[in-house]
């Protein structure tokens, strides 16, 4: 495990070299999501075995591993759309572990894309936006078509507002869901596998958007299986394997001069 | 309990061609195709209304006992001439027509439930009617549970033969079966003398039953009290009477031991002046003729005996089957519904004792026969709590809502257990909670999956209604039953019956088929 580079000393240092303007300056910026020591079991199984990560205010990470190396359980714990066995989690200040937190209120900070769209298949690409805001008060009917109107029109949808999901091609289901997870003014966005359900010709237009979101100095976190795109838009990279972070470092290191043997093997194989 | 509490009001009459139950049809009358409430609406008055009535059916009880001018008796409900339902729906028979005149003369009022023998005798053991008078015979067994009045008919154990049949005498019945009606002194003829005449019984629930076992051949003949077969052949039933009636039997009205004196007083009172007047054998040559036995030739043409001649003459006894069928079958599936969405997410709780209950009611209901469950309800529980008294509408609705709302908690759980999990996690994602998340994202998926279940079961519930007319619900099954007890023509009937049956559960089908496609995905 002597491969096993410190999280943290990687994000106190992230160097200059990162892609884009957005990496400047990242040393002074508010820590948007610091995770100690995460352990995640399901049943005997660990999936997690101690995971360390300290993500600042619009820092964009992508994590790659070979499937089964916990990446998505750990971006999913994130949310507490599982449940962690131990170690903590602080999002935007509160601590998920906390038996006071409301849960609830933290997810109305973090937006979450998944591979599989979820879209909600009984109401228009419109409803399907304006749900959150509506139901959870943030703003009126009004309003929230307003925006929903808006950040469709952002993701290049504007005219399908009215049109029920399942009439939708991959990409654009996608896309909705982007626009629906944003709908909620999210602080940090998560990115489970976007892309990797997609035709080949869809999955250009999705990571658009997400480029998109990136230039504008969303926070986000992405798992992807897509090398060129985490190369190209993180200003970190997290390589996990046998759920641990084996190497972090900025897209040049992680790509350019892999270190771990482990890491080597893995991108000898995918790319 | 006071055995002299008047019968509870708000309950309907199992009469057949009494009024549907008000609180249930005035429910269901401001539900026009045309202006389209909103279903929910007038569902949950429907259950508001039907709640109410069960309130008023249970709750209502005496405050004292005082000589009472009422009086609930039960008969049976296919045993001519002593109790039939008439061509024009209306209850006919020796037992009605003396009974009715016996309180004209003694100036009380009766309400006449027809619930069958077995039935009607059950129910007097549990308090559910004051007397019993359904072409019943004295015997000393009986006599140790029920005070008789005095005699009003002597009776008289008989064979019966198809016309063509070529048995004249009890002795060719060697090797033979016949069929008896269980409960009757025909059948205890037919076992005393099976030894001797070397025959096998057959028992059957109904008189009905009886005739078309040996119309169909399960047996050579019937024992039978002889007005029975003797008024039989003057419908046209196309049996002969084989020998002369045995072992005479006196028939008498029957009371609970030891109670409603009073009753009995009046009946052989007015029995004595309706013999005196002469009103008695009127009644009782109409329907047996002067001679009783001797049926023989004088019988008149035979009726038209077609499928046609079943509808035009017993139209509204079979609307009104079919409306009972109808009404029995909304309100159990609606309140079969709610309880479903209770013990369906029960089912689903995270807290144990709520999914053992709901588990328990499933298990419990659905794995016990909903024939046991109406005897249960409708017999057993008055027994239990005398003061859960119900009619045969209320106790065929809750035991067709318990049993149905079984399986609609399997249906509504499994519904909410297919919608994708991915669905919940994206609404938990956006921070909505457990609550919305179900209300805005999983249910109204879910309902759209269970849809074509809950029309199956609907259909389902539907033919279960038929049933309950065991316990007394005038439903199609019921009518049908009536019917054929009075004019023998069973295939006939049959074939109306299930033709209604079949038309009304098409039209239902249509209609769901509409709704599915409407809320399709």
């Amino acid at each position: 495990m002597s491969e096993q580079t410190s999280p943290s000393g990687q994000t106190s240092a992230p160097g200059g070299a990162g892609a884009g303007g957005a990496t400047k300056g990242a040393g002074e910026r508010p820590e948007k999501i610091v995770v100690e020591g995460l352990r995640k079991s399901f049943g005997d199984n660990e999936v997690l075995t101690g995971i360390d990560l300290t993500v600042k205010e619009r820092e964009v990470v992508a994590i790659i591993g070979p499937s089964g190396s916990g990446k998505s359980t750990f971006l999913r714990c994130l949310n507490r759309l599982e449940d962690p066995t131990g170690g903590s989690i602080v999002i935007d200040g509160a601590d998920l572990s906390g038996r006071k937190v409301k849960i609830d209120e933290v997810r109305q900070r973090i937006g979450m894309v998944f591979q599989h769209f979820n879209l909600f298949p009984h109401m228009t690409v419109l409803e399907n936006i304006m749900l959150a805001p509506t139901q959870l008060g943030k703003c009126s009917a009004n309003e929230a078509e307003q925006r929903a109107r808006t950040l469709l029109d952002r993701v290049g949808l504007a005219e399908k507002a009215d049109a029920k999901p399942a009439s939708l091609s991959g990409g654009q289901k996608q896309r909705v869901a982007i626009a629906r997870a944003l709908a909620m003014e999210p602080e940090v966005m998560l990115f489970d596998e976007a892309t990797s359900a997609l035709d080949p010709e869809m999955v250009g237009e999705v990571l658009q958007v997400i480029r998109d979101l990136a230039e504008n100095g969303m926070t986000m976190i992405l798992v992807t299986h897509e090398m060129g795109f985490a190369r190209e838009v993180s200003n970190r990279t997290i390589f996990m394997d046998g759920g641990v972070i084996v190497e972090a470092g900025t897209p040049e290191e992680i790509f350019g001069d892999p270190q771990s043997e482990r890491l080597k093997d893995f991108l000898a194989k995918v790319l | 309990m006071s055995p002299l509490s008047p019968p509870t009001p708000g309950i309907p009459p199992a009469s057949p061609n009494a009024a549907p139950p008000r609180t249930a049809s005035a429910a269901l009358a401001p539900a026009p195709a045309g202006s389209r409430p909103p279903a929910l609406r007038w569902i949950a008055l429907l259950a508001v209304l039907l709640m109410a009535a069960l309130t008023a059916a249970v709750s209502a009880q005496p405050a004292h006992a005082e000589p009472k001018e009422k009086y609930v008796v039960g008969t049976d409900t296919t045993y001519a001439p002593f109790e039939y339902t008439g061509s024009d729906g209306d209850l006919e028979g020796i037992d009605i027509d003396l009974l009715n005149a016996i309180a004209k003369d003694q100036g009380f009022e009766v309400e006449i439930r027809p619930l069958g023998f077995d039935a009607a005798v059950q129910a007097l053991s549990s308090n559910q009617v004051d007397a019993v008078m359904a072409g019943m015979t004295i015997t000393d067994e009986r006599k140790e549970s029920f005070d008789f009045t005095d005699t009003y008919f002597v009776g008289g154990v008989q064979f019966a033969v198809p016309e063509s049949s070529d048995i004249s005498s009890l002795d060719q019945l060697k090797g033979e079966t016949v069929a008896v009606k269980n409960g009757t002194t025909g059948k205890d003829f037919a076992e005393e003398n099976k030894d001797k005449c070397g025959y096998t019984v057959d028992t059957y629930q109904e008189t009905t039953d009886v005739v078309d076992a040996v119309k169909s051949g399960h047996a050579v003949g019937y024992f039978d009290d002889y007005p029975v077969i003797a008024y039989g052949i003057t419908q046209g039933s196309g049996f002969k009477q084989v020998g002369d009636p045995q072992g005479g039997g006196d028939f008498g009205a029957a009371v609970n031991k030891g109670k409603n004196a009073e009753f009995r007083e009046k009946f052989n009172a007015g029995l004595k002046n309706l013999k005196k007047s002469g009103e008695y054998d009127t009644i009782v040559e109409k329907y047996v003729g002067a001679q009783g036995s001797d049926g023989g030739g004088e019988q008149a043409q035979k009726p038209d005996r077609s499928v046609l001649t079943v509808i035009t003459d017993y139209w509204p006894q079979l609307l009104h089957g079919v409306w009972l069928t109808f009404l029995s079958t909304v309100v159990a599936l609606v309140l079969a519904f709610v309880l479903g969405i209770i013990f369906g997410f029960a089912r689903l709780a995270r807290f144990a004792p709520f999914r053992w209950i709901a588990t328990a009611y499933v298990y419990v209901f659905r794995g016990t026969p909903i024939l046991v469950q109406a005897f249960f309800i409708f017999f057993a529980i008055p027994q239990m709590f005398p003061d859960l008294k119900m009619g045969p509408f209320v106790a065929g609705a809750i035991t067709l809502t318990l049993n149905t709302g079984a399986y609609m908690t399997e249906i509504i759980r499994g519904g909410i257990q297919a919608v994708d999990s991915g669905q919940t996690e994206a609404a938990r994602s956006l921070g909505l909670g457990h609550r919305k998340t179900m209300q805005k994202v999983v249910l109204p998926q879910a309902f759209r999956i269970m849809i074509p279940t809950f029309v199956n079961q609907g259909i389902i519930t539907l033919k279960d209604t038929s049933l309950l007319s065991v316990i007394g619900l005038a439903e199609l099954t019921y009518q049908s039953r009536q019917i054929i007890a009075t004019t023998y023509m069973s295939s006939q009937v049959l074939v109306v019956v299930a033709f209604l049956y079949f038309a009304v559960i098409t039209v239902l089908t249509l209609l769901s088929q509409r709704l599915e496609r409407k809320y399709a995905v």
